[in-house]
């Protein structure tokens, strides 16, 4: 065995000595160690800006700029020290609605499942436009939202939420179950929907697909060799995921071939990685954009605890204009982080066919006369939101 | 016979393009880039940074086999011959493209894996229900050794401190610390690796495995307590020894080792897609809780997965055959 394996050998060496003796030849000009320009942020072996480590950005910083401080894109340190205290108040902790309710069964995870990080410096992530807020929708992706909307809210129709008007669903409705049920969605669907039929009518997350590109979200490793730049992202439950930015290589892919994370390609403006990101797949989605979403990354070592990382988000279906957002990424201990929880949502995920399992289940019982009808349960509240919103953030506590 | 001459002479046709095409390759000067085909780093190491691959059956079968009809088989019209077994229905309607390819095998020595005996039952068990047992059909990450030789390219990008192996299969990825990082506290799918260098060998020492991973397809499996010794060494600039010496004192009688070439992926515009198959195993995986059902459908404990296939019209083959 081993000697034809070499024989095979054999024949691939003369070729692959000649790719080898031209590459020597082509790599003379990298800089050695040692000779790197003075003064220069901290740098490679090779040369190349050094990006190494692992990082996270470790303050709560909400996407969009809460309205009351205008064009300001920092907060003063008194501003934050009154924030940390206002919403280390919050009391998300047991609050629990009126017993025997859905809103109260759905209301299984309090605080301890809900981190609270720090106030940071900014207002907001987005930094542009200046009011650090997302520009106005296109017409074209109101109408999507619309439709979305309208859909959503048909499949709410016969519960609860809508018989007691809660904020779930405005706009919509309290009437018998609607016969869209039976409709797909209008568009490929990535959140949590009021029906049970299909895997792919719950959320990317409780498919355990939750990560998109932008991440601002959780710790990322990056390791650095010339030409490519690897990030692992540890991010949230479990769901990391992992890419490399090939730096330097040719044109993006054909636009048939549509990605999760698209197609990164990088290239080095001085000390700064830059990397453009195209060709996104139409079945996920990130806000309210999906296939024509075109990002334009910005990685730069500020010093040496500190990475600059900026994302410009561009995608005229959606948006009226571009925007930025930009976040200082803190390099984190190494062996404090040992602790790596490797990305197995998967692996583990027992929730998502216990839920269709579970409607499934309801289907029989009401078939038979012995359960209520599934179409007049709500299974998306929100969990653990009775204490209120977080006041920096707005967000309402729902982890899905 | 003149058959067979036309048929070795489309093969000469074939070779010749082939050596052409690969000359072609090597004469291009912007063909493969230089980063690739540095044969060491700057920091004077073998340099692994690159797309590689496994060219080989042992995904299949780590031992060696001959080649087999259908990765799931059956029983023919001979019961009791091994080589008269035919497809079985999970990939028949594939016809010859479902077939399990031959190997020489991987693994070094008299080629056997040494497992104690009740461990040996539970391989063959693991054979015998593959398709209900294998993690790689329910896209759990794939662990190691495994990844190193399963058929998609992965990529290594090499660091001074730290080596990244990003995989295609279920988006998998490990770290190779070259700086000695205490492990996890918990035990993991794709172990904790420990990078040395012994010469121009890449040593990588792995533990803190959670022992829910196989080797291969056939159903060859390890506990927890695997204990790996992989070693890397350059043949050449577009190809790497791997050797893995694999101790697992809950399984096997004594260490065993597999060896094989991993080849660098030469196309000049190489990069790793996705195969996102959390995604495409979930009709596998949870298809039975749909509503309604698609592909399969269950009842009680049994799974039905119909296949139907209708001729088209104009089929040559069928038309010759139905006069």
């Amino acid at each position: 065995m081993r000697n034809r394996l070499l024989s095979v050998i054999g024949v691939a060496v003369p070729l692959c000595g000649i790719i080898a003796v031209a590459g020597l030849l082509r790599v003379s000009h990298l800089p050695a160690e040692g000779q790197n320009p003075p003064g220069t942020a901290q740098r490679t072996a090779w040369g190349e800006p050094d990006l190494q480590g692992i990082w996270t950005d470790p303050y709560e910083t909400p996407l969009q700029r809460p309205a009351q401080f205008g064009d300001r894109e920092f907060f003063t340190e008194e501003e934050r020290a009154e924030l940390d205290r206002l919403r280390a108040g919050l009391l998300r902790r047991d609050a629990r609605a009126e017993h025997g309710t859905e809103r109260d069964v759905s209301g299984a995870y309090n605080a301890v499942f809900q981190s609270v990080q720090p106030t940071g410096k900014r207002t907001s992530l987005i930094v542009d436009p200046p009011d650090g807020r997302l520009p106005a929708l296109t017409p074209e992706a109101e109408k999507r939202n619309q439709a979305e909307r309208e859909y959503r809210l048909a499949l709410l129709q016969a519960t609860e939420t809508c018989k007691n008007q809660e904020p779930e669903c405005a706009g919509g409705k309290y009437g018998p179950p609607s016969p869209r049920r039976v409709e797909m969605p209008p568009l490929y669907n990535t959140v949590a929907k009021n029906r049970n039929d299909h895997p792919e009518d719950r959320s990317r997350s409780e498919r355990c697909m939750a990560a998109v590109l932008p991440d601002f979200g959780g710790y990322r490793r990056i390791v650095q060799a010339p030409k490519s730049v690897a990030i692992l992202y540890d991010t949230g439950q479990g769901q990391g995921w992992q890419r490399v930015i090939p730096v330097d290589a040719g044109p993006h892919l054909p636009s048939s071939i549509r990605l999760r994370f698209g197609d990164s390609r990088g290239r080095w403006e001085g000390d700064t990685l830059v990397v453009d990101v195209t060709n996104f797949s139409p079945s996920f989605s990130y806000l309210d954009s999906r296939e024509n979403r075109h990002l334009v990354e910005r990685w730069t070592r500020a010093d040496s605890s500190t990475i600059q990382y900026s994302v410009t988000v561009e995608d005229a279906a959606t948006w009226t204009k571009p925007w930025t957002a930009r976040q200082e990424l803190i390099r984190q201990d190494e062996r404090a982080n040992r602790i790596y929880y490797e990305p197995r949502c998967h692996e583990g995920n027992y929730g998502l066919p216990a839920m269709l399992l579970g409607a499934r289940t309801e289907e029989r019982a009401f078939a038979a006369g012995e359960g209520p009808d599934p179409a007049t349960k709500d299974t998306t509240i929100g969990f653990g939101n009775e204490g209120g919103a977080d006041q920096l953030t707005g967000n309402s506590g729902a982890i899905f | 016979m003149a058959n067979r001459i036309s048929g070795s002479t489309v093969a000469v046709i074939l070779f010749s393009a082939g050596v052409g095409a690969a000359i072609a390759l090597i004469m291009t000067p912007s063909a493969v880039e230089p980063a690739r085909r540095s044969a060491r780093t700057a920091d004077g190491k073998p340099n692994f940074s690159g797309v590689w691959q496994a060219n080989n059956e042992a995904y299949w079968d780590l031992q060696a086999h001959a080649a087999r009809p259908g990765a799931v088989t059956q029983p023919g019209v001979y019961p009791s011959y091994e080589f008269a077994r035919v497809p079985a229905a999970p990939v028949l309607a594939l016809g010859a493209a479902a077939g399990v390819p031959g190997s020489l095998g991987v693994v070094e020595g008299d080629g056997q894996i040494p497992y104690k005996p009740e461990a040996a039952a539970m391989k063959q068990e693991n054979a015998d229900n593959w398709i209900d047992r294998d993690p790689e059909l329910k896209c759990y990450l794939p662990g190691v050794p495994r990844a190193m030789y399963m058929p998609y390219p992965f990529q290594i990008v090499q660091s001074t401190n730290k080596i990244q192996m990003a995989f295609t299969f279920a988006n998998a990825a490990r770290t190779i610390h070259l700086d000695a990082v205490e492990g996890p506290p918990d035990d993991t799918y794709m172990g904790h690796s420990l990078g040395r260098w012994e010469g121009d060998t890449l040593v990588v020492d792995v533990t803190g495995f959670n022992g829910k991973n196989w080797f291969d397809r056939a159903g060859n499996f390890h506990s927890a307590s695997l204990h790996l010794v992989e070693r890397f060494t350059l043949i050449n600039p577009d190809a790497i020894r791997y050797e893995a010496t694999i101790e697992d004192p809950a399984v096997f009688t004594r260490t065993w080792r597999i060896a094989m070439p991993l080849y660098r992926r030469l196309e000049p515009t190489i990069q790793l897609l996705e195969y996102p198959c959390i995604e495409f195993a979930e009709e596998f995986l949870y298809g039975h809780v749909r509503k309604p059902q698609l592909v399969k459908r269950w009842e009680g404990e049994t799974m039905t997965v119909e296949i139907t296939r209708k001729v088209p019209p104009g089929d040559r083959f069928y038309d010759w055959y139905r006069k």
